[in-house]
């Protein structure tokens, strides 16, 4: 597509065709190509054939966990209940998502609208980390047609998971209700967009309380499991504040790293707006980031002093745990600032990657690396594997095929 | 029904709207306070010294709830030496919800221990205070029970049980659900009758009786062999107390309890974030509105500085 | 001991007595065999030989524990029951219940708060610790079979003998 927008094509960016008429639903979706262009186009892209592969092997196994079971697809034992589905697709997407209501608050309640050309697709990467957490979570519930028991066949209130289904299941409905908009002006529907703005504010002050209370309820779930997650990863006073903590760097990183790749990749549906002002929010977030990381830091080394675990740290798992922090927090730490200081976007770029890696580690470390640290390590059977890069893929061909069509990455042209 | 007291305060702190929070922030201090079981219910004192191996109970056990046949005949003693992942030895599955284990204690006299495990019926189950679809109960009885046609397979309980005890069937793909000893509570002790583990066992290992009479016993039993046993009863106060206590000879972490628990039910660990809920519903609010107003104020104050100068 | 002799353990008085008879000099005061059979279901009915436990056991004490009217072995038990009059029978399921953790034998403990013995065992746990402790102790015989074989209810229970699991077929993977 950038190839055939540096020839001179233009996607679509308006309701009507230069010559005053409407697009129709179909041309939109075809971005204004042809079909037979916009299948050249997809079968150009070497990502696409990637993406192919990924389907060819990990739909059958995707469907055979349906048919056989979690014993066949995982090394969901007894001991390990959960395992990669939910590390990876629950515990790492759901702070990566923290976007959403980062910078619903950023511009609609602290009112920066400079920060207006990345909002959408902060809002739009909440939505569907969001989304894909519950895909996630329904590939590995039990029965997953029961989904909706917790919320009105049988109430378990006084449970963390209570709050994080809740929360989670109302906060989608807030995002969707908050990316309105960009669907109204797509679809040419005005009405729903000024019904949205008349609550926006309502939506983002619901927004933040429903990302403070999931993402620490994430955190707190491992409570629940004091002799199991080991004690350098577990924290009963601060284990919640930890997670929201980290879920605040965690999803401005990823914020950075997609808008990142939405500029390498997509670069033909960015517009100018959006592109000219990227390298300077780029390093605003990287602002927030690096504020939210010392608080992390400083809140990690607390928790160790507040249960007096110091012991630990000169033991394997305090090797491990000194890596993930020195990778994880400190080396981001240390980059995203100097990324500040000099206003370089690049270095607030590498910081990102280097964060996201670090959260995910993070994530990972308290859900299944040092969880049952006591007996022996879990380690994912290759279908679980393969199901989480499938529907990872699934995550990121959404992705793409939204950035595509609705005006995240550029504003929608209206002429009234 | 003196159960669901507790649960309606947490109710209130979690899934209430702002209104019903502000009540249950002193609420749920009470709430999540400890619980210290109902005063009649039932339990078992397991004296360790006197189990001989015979696994006759895991065999009355797989009769009594209907579990599928064994892979191995229940007076197989060879069983004991299987092992599983990290050394571990075997443990509670989908399809045995009652395990005895052997363990060889160096110089002890009079052999190996061996050891019966089953859900220890919490006095407050961490199953239970996990569980998202309120799908577990401890009923006056002792027994935690649970209900499987509300379970969705989250597994929450089984990262939450300090004993690693629920079992899951991973092998079903249609029907999935957490697997437990429930006490035999349909079949018996609802109607005061003792487990089918206790009361077949020859060796009358297990001790049947209401918890508090156990308790007495057990340090009764303590104090009448003196240098016998380990002044413990384990179970009494570990994780808020069990209905299934233990009395051993051996120290017990030698035979395969985690001795590392302490005393305060696994729900107290999670109250620190309960506590803050019903804060976070009521003051985010205003809080935040209160932001927006001020970072409004300021815009306006830069416009009208603005058109001054 | 006296003329009050005899005295049965199980149910089958009639066949302990009958046996008796003939060997009543070399049983010093108890019967030769004893038949325990009333708790058989899973196993058979253990023909006990009364008069080789006699003589390996030093003192009638050792089982009987006060009600033979001898002084207790355990030391605990003296303090209250050093000069007991026998008892009207030394069958152990006279005091040791069959259904120990029933309903009505727990209400009974309950009825009774003044009661020192509550964590007196029932019948089927005073037999194998008696029995089975001191054959480990003495290196007795101390298999299941040992002492009872398994009746065919006990096969169907234990899964083994006729009901055992087929080999190939026990594996954990379904």
């Amino acid at each position: 597509m950038n190839r055939l927008v540096g020839r001179g094509f233009q996607p679509i960016t308006s309701l009507t065709k230069p010559d005053g008429t409407r697009w129709s639903v179909k041309e939109k979706l075809l971005l204004g190509l042809t079909p037979q262009d916009y299948m050249a186009v997809q079968m150009r892209n070497p990502f696409n054939w990637l993406l192919w592969l990924i389907y060819a092997i990990g739909l059958p196994v995707l469907v055979g966990r349906f048919i056989y079971g979690l014993g066949w697809a995982t090394h969901g034992s007894y001991d390990y209940p959960w395992g990669l589905f939910l590390a990876w697709g629950l515990f790492t997407m759901v702070p990566l998502s923290a976007s959403g209501f980062m910078m619903g608050t950023t511009v609609e309640l602290f009112g920066r609208k400079d920060f207006k050309p990345i909002e959408r697709l902060g809002l739009l990467n909440g939505l569907l980390g969001y989304l894909f957490a519950v895909m996630f979570l329904q590939v590995d519930l039990g029965q997953p047609w029961r989904l909706i028991y917790p919320m009105f066949v049988s109430l378990g209130p006084a449970a963390v998971l209570f709050l994080v289904a809740w929360h989670v299941a109302t906060y989608l409905s807030c995002q969707v209700a908050e990316l309105v908009p960009a669907y109204s002006e797509w679809m040419g529907l005005p009405k729903a967009k000024k019904a949205i703005k008349s609550i926006v504010l309502g939506l983002t002050v619901a927004g933040i309380i429903l990302s403070t209370l999931h993402q620490g309820a994430l955190g707190a779930l491992f409570t629940y499991a004091p002799g199991k997650v080991h004690p350098l990863w577990y924290s009963s006073t601060f284990q919640w504040f930890l997670f929201l903590n980290s879920a605040i760097f965690a999803g401005l990183s990823m914020l950075i790293v997609v808008s990142t790749l939405s500029k390498w990749f997509l670069r033909w549906r960015c517009d100018d707006n959006f592109k000219q002002n990227l390298d300077q929010l780029t390093v605003g977030i990287a602002k927030g980031a690096a504020l939210a990381l010392i608080t992390y830091l400083v809140l990690k080394i607390i928790a160790i002093a507040h249960d007096n675990k110091w012991e630990y740290l000169f033991t394997g798992w305090g090797q491990w745990y000194v890596f993930e922090i020195a990778v994880g927090v400190i080396v981001p730490l240390i980059l995203y600032t100097r990324a500040v200081r000099n206003e370089s976007a690049s270095l607030a770029r590498l910081s990102a990657f280097i964060a996201v890696f670090g959260i995910a580690l993070n994530r990972l470390n308290t859900a299944l690396i040092t969880f049952n640290w006591k007996l022996y390590q879990e380690v994912p059977h290759w279908r679980e594997v393969v199901i989480v890069i499938t529907v990872y893929a699934t995550y990121i061909v959404v992705y793409r095929a939204i950035l595509a069509r609705l005006p995240i990455l550029y504003t929608w042209k209206e002429r009234s | 029904m003196k159960k669901i007291d507790r649960r309606i305060f947490l109710k209130g702190g979690l899934a209430g709207g702002a209104a019903l929070a502000a009540t249950g922030t002193a609420a749920t201090a009470k709430g999540a306070g400890t619980f210290n079981g109902y005063p009649n219910s039932m339990g078992v004192l397991v004296d360790l010294t006197k189990c001989v191996g015979c696994r006759t109970c895991e065999a009355a056990c797989n009769k009594e709830q209907g579990l599928p046949a064994p892979d191995k005949p229940f007076n197989d003693t060879s069983v004991f030496d299987e092992v599983r992942e990290g050394g571990q030895k075997r443990r509670t599955t989908e399809k045995a919800y009652t395990v005895v284990n052997r363990y060889d204690v160096e110089g002890r006299e009079g052999g190996p221990v061996y050891r019966k495990f089953q859900c220890n019926h919490c006095q407050e189950p961490a199953c239970l205070t996990s569980c998202f679809v309120n799908a577990y109960k401890k009923t006056p009885e002792g027994a935690v029970i649970y209900n499987p046609k509300v379970c969705v397979g989250c597994r929450t309980c089984m990262v939450a049980c300090p004993f690693y005890v629920p079992a899951y069937a991973y092998s079903s793909a249609t029907n999935p659900v957490v697997k437990k000893c429930i006490m035999c509570y349909d079949t018996r002790l609802k109607f005061g009758r003792p487990p089918a583990c206790v009361e077949a066992c020859p060796q009358e290992v297990m001790t049947f009786g209401k918890r508090t009479d156990l308790i007495k016993l057990g340090h009764e039993r303590i104090k009448a062999n003196p240098g016998k046993y380990v002044d413990h009863l384990y179970g009494e106060t570990e994780v808020g107390g069990t209905s299934w206590m233990y009395l051993s000879d051996v120290p017990f972490e030698k035979v395969g309890f985690d001795t590392t628990l302490g005393n305060q039910p696994i729900i107290s660990y999670v109250k620190d974030f309960l506590g803050m809920v019903p804060v976070v519903l009521t003051v985010w609010p205003a809080l935040f509105t209160g932001f927006h107003l001020l970072a409004n104020r300021k815009e306006a104050k830069k416009k009208e500085e603005e058109n001054k100068g | 001991m006296g003329g009050r002799t005899r005295k049965v353990l199980g149910v089958t008085a009639m066949a302990a007595l009958l046996s008796l008879a003939p060997h009543a000099g070399l049983a010093a005061g108890g019967p030769t065999t004893v038949e325990l059979g009333t708790l058989s279901r899973l196993f058979a009915p253990v023909p006990f030989d009364h008069a080789k436990h006699t003589g390996l056991a030093g003192s009638c004490a050792e089982c009987h524990h006060h009600t033979l009217g001898e002084a207790p072995v355990d030391p605990n038990c003296a303090r209250c029951h050093r000069a007991n009059q026998p008892a009207k029978s030394v069958a152990c399921r006279e005091c040791h219940p069959a259904e120990r953790f029933g309903a009505e034998y727990l209400a009974r403990l309950a009825a009774n708060p003044q009661l020192y013995h509550t964590g007196k065992p029932g019948l089927k746990g005073a037999y194998h610790q008696k029995c089975l402790g001191c054959h480990r102790a003495m290196g007795g015989p101390s298999g299941c079979e040992d002492c009872h074989p398994m009746t065919e209810k006990g096969e169907a229970f234990y899964h083994t003998g006729k009901y055992a699991p087929a080999p190939h077929k026990g594996g954990h993977e379904e």
